[in-house]
């Protein structure tokens, strides 16, 4: 195990290196820069000149990425181009937003998901296992987008019992204030994901079902429902938690959707805001944060992976 | 479970149309001019706080390197302020600001400015003519870093022989002065003032202080109470940046914004009759400028720029943007130079399509369409459809701001673009031969020279005037309408401003009834 998890370190190590190169390289491909956003339309030639001198973005790449990665190993992140904020901080403050939400999101759509996707393998035969995939599957189909304005919509433009968009202005100061105006997007986001994630945990029960250890239980007088819970979930666990964690990871980002309809500021509006204004700066260094938090997670689900199948730790 | 599906059902039908954007309004929005007068203090709430939703968040507070309407949006008046301003209840007239008044010389190479009594900045420090000399010598420095300071170009040097009294020499005439005066670069800043920390705390002369500005999501103003004039019977402003047009009718309907600016013409049902609000509508300078490459073939040929503007119907255009009028030339009506030029190339799709085979385009012609994605798919699609009636197919290229800039402002790789061009008096561009429009008249460059040195208004005035005509009849462009803007206001709420917001929100005038 000490092996693999060394193995895996350095594995983590060479592919954030690997990201930052990309990221650095790839976001230099896009057309525009910073200067015209900060020099706007009437800007002269020189002027634009002068501002790309003064941010050093007329430096070859090499030396640009260079300083970059310096303060990176420094723990400096980086600072805006526009207005000099740091990176660190920037992302932290999101992560405020971003983190319950998706931690929230995930909760509903395990809530969602683990008990109906088990429910719907257990009846796949009957109209309640077939009712149940089809209401997962329209959840699918349903963009989040829509769902956010019909749940804003429902309850706080009707029933006026929850806000219909922003976070605080004082955060997490105003705990209930910020928890109520977390809940229509955990719902949103959750339901989405949950739909997805449904139909994973039904198909991975389904073959769990029809494996033969579980047949060899109930063999031995266990029932159908008591030889699925104790020997048969463990199995159906590895490849859920292998799409939860993808979902954890693309939802960093990917819950910029839910942001945008609820008006929050997390990290995926940032992000959205910082490459349309090109401040590539901060891009890269919240790029590359989100990148190590997407291979933290990828390793832990490894690790995951490895405490509940024992036949992975006996493969070294 | 039979009463939640009759709320339910018709919900999510209305959301389905909302969501879709399939709720195309019957025609053209329309609104209140203005409010109610404010009510006297003793009606009032002069602790309120008013919540007010903004689309366009500022990238920093720096107004002095850092370009963006939505700074101006937010600071000018408000947070910071300059010798001049405009009243845009006035048809955008220039007033005195921090210079209750001002002299010219007959020869128009000298301007005397006399200062107002008790102008402070924020840090509690008098506003005095050295302040405002410090500020424009920042402009005119050499290698400035100033946004727009090529304005100034004709100022020779500016005293403050008082410290009441600012006098500004110049080099030539010029027109556009005191215009200039009222805008982004004429801003008067303490002296020796360092722009960089301006993002984390402002130090203007105007009625509000920037109190908090939660990135991402809203900036605080709060009342200044060492302010020179009336002060606002407001205690703070809560801008709230909100760019989903659902969202923000949501928070509007629910309380959360006490006024929602810029709101979505095709939006206004929910407030439009409701006794709880009041819908304003108001003018803007946003020109949505159908331009053509006109350095490049096929527009070139002037036959095929007309027949593309005889092709569209503006009215179609405007019905389908939500709200605005047809202007026939980059000049609106609030401009002293303005003159109705609609009857210039009216729809004519039969004349268009006979036009296209003069030019040589008997089979019609396919043309490329480059858009940001920041417009409604509506208007593209009003295009897409009209021109192909005249034999014109359009491919249009939807593409983020950044991509828009690199490849039709700054590269002129482009036919045709849609843009809304947002800047007050800017028919300038027109006389730039380098501009991304590739128009290159020698007769409108020198009519626009001459206007800028001109002796008084009036003859620059007539000679803007011939300009916008000349660049009608020549087609330079297609000025597809200038779009109105709708401001929803809860009742109980006054003195919200309605003209022009998006290149100023003067908060100065809030009021909340108790």
């Amino acid at each position: 195990m000490i092996r693999y998890l060394l193995r895996r370190t350095l594995l983590l190590v060479v592919s954030l290196f690997v990201a930052s190169v990309l990221i650095f390289l790839l976001l230099r491909l896009l057309p525009g820069d910073v200067a015209t956003t900060i020099g706007g339309l009437r800007a002269t030639p020189a002027q634009l000149a002068r501002i790309r001198a003064n941010l050093g973005l007329d430096r070859p790449l090499i030396a640009q990425y260079g300083s970059w990665l310096g303060g990176v190993l420094h723990g400096d992140f980086g600072r805006s181009q526009l207005n000099g904020v740091s990176v660190s901080a920037e992302l932290a403050t999101k992560l405020q937003v971003t983190a319950p939400l998706v931690g929230g999101g995930i909760v509903v759509a395990l809530l969602l998901a683990v008990p109906f996707g088990i429910l719907a393998a257990l009846r796949h035969r009957s109209s309640v296992g077939g009712g149940i995939s089809a209401v997962a599957q329209l959840g699918i189909a349903v963009p989040t987008f829509w769902l956010g304005l019909v749940l804003a919509l429902l309850f706080a433009v009707e029933l006026r019992v929850l806000p219909a968009q922003g976070f605080p202005v004082s955060g997490w100061n105003s705990p209930g204030v910020a928890l109520r105006s977390l809940i229509l997007p955990w719902l949103a986001l959750g339901l989405s994901e949950g739909a997805i994630l449904l139909r994973f945990v039904r198909s991975s029960v389904l073959d769990v079902l029809s494996a033969d250890y579980l047949r060899t239980a109930r063999a031995k007088g266990r029932t159908r429902v008591g030889a699925l819970l104790t020997h048969g979930l463990r199995n159906a666990a590895l490849p859920v938690t292998s799409i939860l964690g993808l979902q954890i990871a693309g939802l960093i980002v990917g819950a910029v959707v839910v942001e945008q309809v609820f008006a929050l500021p997390g990290v995926g509006t940032m992000l959205l805001s910082d490459v349309g204004n090109r401040d590539l700066v901060k891009v890269q260094g919240e790029v590359l944060v989100i990148s190590a938090a997407v291979l933290v997670i990828s390793f832990a689900i490894d690790i995951a992976h490895r405490v509940i199948d024992p036949r992975l730790r006996e493969a070294g | 479970m039979r009463r939640a599906l009759t709320t339910l059902v018709p919900l999510l039908a209305a959301v389905t149309l909302v969501a879709c954007g399939t709720g195309a309004p019957s025609g053209p929005a329309t609104g209140a001019s203005s409010l109610a007068a404010t009510p006297p203090d003793a009606q009032l709430n002069l602790d309120a706080t008013v919540n007010v939703r903004l689309t366009l968040e500022p990238t920093s507070l720096n107004p002095f390197s850092t370009a963006g309407a939505a700074l101006d949006q937010l600071l000018l008046t408000n947070v910071y302020q300059n010798l001049l301003t405009v009243d845009v209840n006035k048809q955008d007239a220039v007033v005195p600001q921090l210079a209750s008044s001002y002299d010219e010389s007959p020869d128009g190479l000298t301007y005397t400015f006399h200062l107002v009594p008790n102008a402070h900045f924020h840090d509690g420090k008098a506003l005095t003519s050295a302040d405002v000399k410090w500020s424009l010598d920042q402009q005119t420095a050499p290698g400035s870093l100033g946004i727009y300071a090529a304005n100034f170009a004709s100022i020779n040097s500016v005293a403050a022989p008082d410290p009441r009294t600012v006098v500004i020499s110049l080099k030539h005439r010029d027109t556009w002065l005191l215009w200039n005066l009222t805008q982004r670069e004429g801003i008067i800043y303490e002296q020796g003032t360092n722009f960089a920390s301006l993002d984390s705390k402002d130090n203007g002369s105007g009625p509000f202080t920037i109190g908090a500005w939660n990135r991402g999501s809203s900036i605080t103003i709060n009342r200044f109470a060492g302010y020179w004039g009336a002060q606002p019977k407001v205690a703070s402003v809560i801008f709230h940046y909100i760019s989903d047009s659902n969202t923000a009718n949501n928070a509007q309907q629910t309380g959360q914004t006490d006024v929602e600016a810029t709101a979505d013409p095709t939006l206004l049902q929910p407030f439009t009759n409701s006794s709880s609000f009041t819908v304003l509508s108001g003018s803007t300078s946003d020109k949505f400028t159908l331009a053509f490459n006109d350095a490049v073939a096929p527009f070139t040929n002037p036959a095929v720029r007309h027949a593309i503007r005889q092709a569209i119907n503006n009215a179609d255009v405007i019905k389908a943007y939500g709200g605005g009028i047809a202007i026939g030339s980059d000049v609106p009506p609030q401009d002293p130079w303005y003159e109705d030029l609609t009857s210039i190339d009216k729809y004519n799709p039969a004349n268009a399509r006979k036009l296209l085979a003069s030019a040589g385009f008997p089979n019609g012609l396919s043309l490329t369409l480059t858009v940001p994605n920041i417009y409604t798919t509506a208007i593209t699609d009003v295009l897409t459809s009209e021109l192909k009636q005249a034999g014109i197919t359009l491919t249009v290229n939807r593409v983020e701001f950044q991509t828009w800039l690199s490849q039709v402002f700054t590269n002129h790789q482009f036919q045709l673009s849609l843009v809304d061009h947002a800047e007050a008096r800017d028919i300038g561009n027109y006389a730039n031969a380098k501009y991304y429009f590739g128009y290159d008249n020698a007769q409108v460059q020198n009519w626009f020279a001459q206007a800028g040195t001109a002796a008084s208004d009036t003859d620059r005035n007539a000679l803007l005037k011939q300009v916008g005509k000349q660049i009608a009849t020549d087609a330079a462009s297609d000025w597809l309408f200038l779009a109105k803007t709708f401001t929803v206001v809860r009742q109980g709420v006054y003195g919200v401003p309605s003209i022009e917001t998006t290149e100023r929100f003067d908060a100065s005038n809030l009021a909340v009834a108790k």
